[in-house]
């Protein structure tokens, strides 16, 4: 999948783990955990719209489109 | 699953399992009276009380050939009750799967076949039935039979949909 959650990264600024996150938002670990390790298929905005709520961020700070491709075979 | 289901499940699926047995045994059924009277005609209908001058053995052909349709419809009805048992059976986990809206789909077609073989039945029935010898047979054109398999081809359908959307669904947070 080439879209990433950086979600570690915003948990450790903010001093927060991904149980306490999960119990905030009201989704579970196992769930959350899934959209850490870039896992989920989907996420809904209003997840997304919890998560950044308790991160206190930008969606485009919790997600990264990673291109895997290498630059020599970029589209054009 | 939520516990309304919890009991209807378990006996549903021990209804349907008594009712593939009894399918099978009536089968067997009316294979061995089919049977004895080809191969016994006259010691058959004497163990079950008709006599020549009943007018019955001359519609022995045609009341052989409604036997031999009661046997092609074995089969289908297992059909419908073996792949309803798996679908009872696929509801403690998950319902919406693709092999529930093939389930349902062979359900349809064999439902369909039998309401053919109900048709067929009737005008065998009605065409060697004598004012002497009526017949009363179960049989002939049933508007729920026929609404059961249209409801089971738009159930197939919806199911075949449904899991479409459970496959988007999965690995949604």
């Amino acid at each position: 999948m080439a879209i990433g959650v950086r979600l570690d990264d915003l948990l450790y600024a903010r001093r927060m783990t991904l149980t306490e996150l999960a119990d905030r938002i009201g989704i579970t670990l196992a769930n959350l955990s899934i959209l850490k390790t870039s896992k989920a298929r989907a996420i809904r905005f209003s997840t997304l719209d919890a998560i950044c709520r308790e991160l206190n961020c930008q969606p485009g700070d919790l997600l990264v489109r990673r291109d895997d491709e290498p630059a020599a075979t970029a589209k054009t | 699953m939520s516990t309304r289901y919890s009991a209807a499940l378990p006996v549903a699926e021990l209804v349907l399992r008594v009712l593939v047995v009894l399918n099978w045994a009536s089968g067997a059924a009316i294979l061995a009276v089919l049977t004895a009277t080809f191969v016994a005609t006259d010691w058959t209908l004497t163990a079950l009380g008709i006599t020549p001058a009943s007018g019955i053995p001359q519609m022995l052909p045609g009341l052989q050939a409604i036997a031999v349709l009661g046997l092609a419809a074995i089969p289908l009805n297992h059909v419908v009750l073996g792949r309803l048992l798996d679908f009872v059976k696929s509801v403690r986990d998950d319902p919406f799967v693709p092999a529930n809206a093939r389930r349902l789909k062979a359900i349809a077609w064999s439902l369909l076949g039998l309401q053919v073989i109900s048709l067929i039945v009737a005008g065998i029935g009605k065409a060697i039935a004598t004012p002497e010898n009526p017949l009363d047979l179960d049989a002939g054109f049933s508007t729920t039979g026929w609404l059961a398999v249209l409801l089971a081809f738009v159930l197939a359908g919806v199911f075949a949909q449904g899991t479409k959307m459970r496959e988007d669904l999965d690995g949604t947070v």
